[in-house]
């Protein structure tokens, strides 16, 4: 009966046995990596359709063709769409900033205007990015900086699109005032930040 | 169960007639030394690193897109062994934002796939693809014991939803890797 009992434990030992060979062992291994704050802006380009008395660019310079009409010297309209491929992964914010609020002129020194003509030219610049759209009038009264700041309180990518439009007869003065001869520009920023 | 009570039978026979002849012939008593080896597999130690694939920054800083150089070293499972015949099976999780969660952004993504690799326990390298719908290749089989090292690697990092997606900021992201052996039948 002793042996019996003995015989039996020993048959029940070796299932446990085949217990323990079975668990599997294992070895977890974390995978751990980052994806920082970046926003970059990829050169400018001109967009297909909607391009009147612009030259295009060259490199970052937007050249107008005729910046007046030549029979009455107002200002003559002229648009143009320019598109940057950009990108931020994180909330942030884009300042469209115009140096000089319009178009003044380039000259250190320009003439003092005679009374009747225009001496800038206004312009507005309207920017599209993402869902967010913004709107900046450079209305060329003071030559100071002039800016637009737009929230993006998410991480946009893909294309940002500003249109430069110029009405026929803009001024700084009255409408269709003749514009004092010389060379205009201004120059605009765009940048993109953390907010 | 009927074949068990004609061994018993058979075995205390034998025990009485052992008994018998010691008393009667002095021969020396024969006796059996036995053991056994369990079925038993280890997955040894990890030694590199802390034991974690530190991949590193996701993203080329002047697009915002997957690096196509990204790497970590591989770790080795040292002193691992399997008294017999044994599995081995790796699987993996994708590399997921911890902090950006829900869906992300048209154009963005928060969440990288890569393949896993274990090698040098079997003819055929252990492989999982976090991308893939099935990995077949992720449990390989090994006939006979064996003692050795495994090397877990990991690469081909590719972006969840396509390589034009950039990635949402997140000072984490996290997946694993997990190496399973097991004895097999």
């Amino acid at each position: 009966m002793t042996l019996r009992l003995l015989l039996l434990l020993g048959a029940g030992a070796l299932p446990a046995a085949a217990g323990a060979q079975v668990a599997p062992v294992t070895r977890s291994v974390p995978v751990t990596a980052s994806a920082p704050p970046v926003c970059a802006i990829r050169e400018p380009i001109v967009a297909a359709g909607g391009q009147i008395n612009f030259r295009g660019l060259n490199g970052n310079t937007l050249q107008i063709d005729h910046l007046v009409d030549p029979h009455t010297l107002a200002a003559a309209a002229a648009s143009v769409n320019i598109t940057f491929d950009a990108v931020c992964n994180y909330p942030h914010r884009l300042i469209l900033e115009a140096q000089n609020n319009g178009l003044w002129q380039t000259s250190q020194r320009p003439p003092d205007a005679p009374p009747g003509f225009a001496y800038a030219v206004p312009y507005t610049a309207t920017i599209d990015w993402g869902v967010e759209h913004g709107r900046l009038e450079a209305d060329a009264k003071v030559r100071r900086i002039a800016d637009r700041s737009i929230l993006v309180d998410h991480p946009t990518s893909g294309e940002i699109t500003i249109r430069l439009e110029i009405d026929a007869g803009a001024s700084n003065t009255q409408a269709n005032a003749p514009l004092l001869a010389g060379s205009y520009g201004d120059t605009l920023r765009i940048t993109l930040e953390p907010q | 169960m009927k074949f068990v009570s004609l061994g018993l039978t058979a075995l205390l026979a034998a025990a009485s007639g052992a008994a018998s002849a010691q008393s009667s012939s002095g021969l020396p008593t024969p006796f059996s030394v036995i053991g056994n080896v369990p079925v038993l597999c280890t997955a040894g130690t990890l030694t590199e690193d802390n034991g974690v694939f530190a991949v590193g920054v996701l993203v080329d800083l002047s697009t915002g897109l997957l690096r196509h150089d990204l790497s970590a070293p591989p770790k080795v499972l040292h002193g691992t062994f399997c008294t017999s015949r044994s599995t081995i099976t790796i699987e993996a999780t994708a590399l997921i934002a911890q902090a950006s969660t829900g869906t992300p952004p048209a154009g963005f993504s928060n969440s990288v796939d890569f393949t896993a690799k274990a090698e040098g326990w079997t003819p055929s390298p252990a492989v999982f693809t976090t991308s893939a719908a099935t990995n077949p290749n992720a449990v390989q089989t090994r006939d006979t014991g064996f003692t050795g090292d495994i090397t877990v690697s990991i690469g081909d990092f590719t972006t969840v939803g396509g390589p034009g997606l950039r990635l949402v900021e997140d000072p984490l992201y996290q997946g694993a890797v997990v190496v399973t052996l097991a004895a097999a039948n």
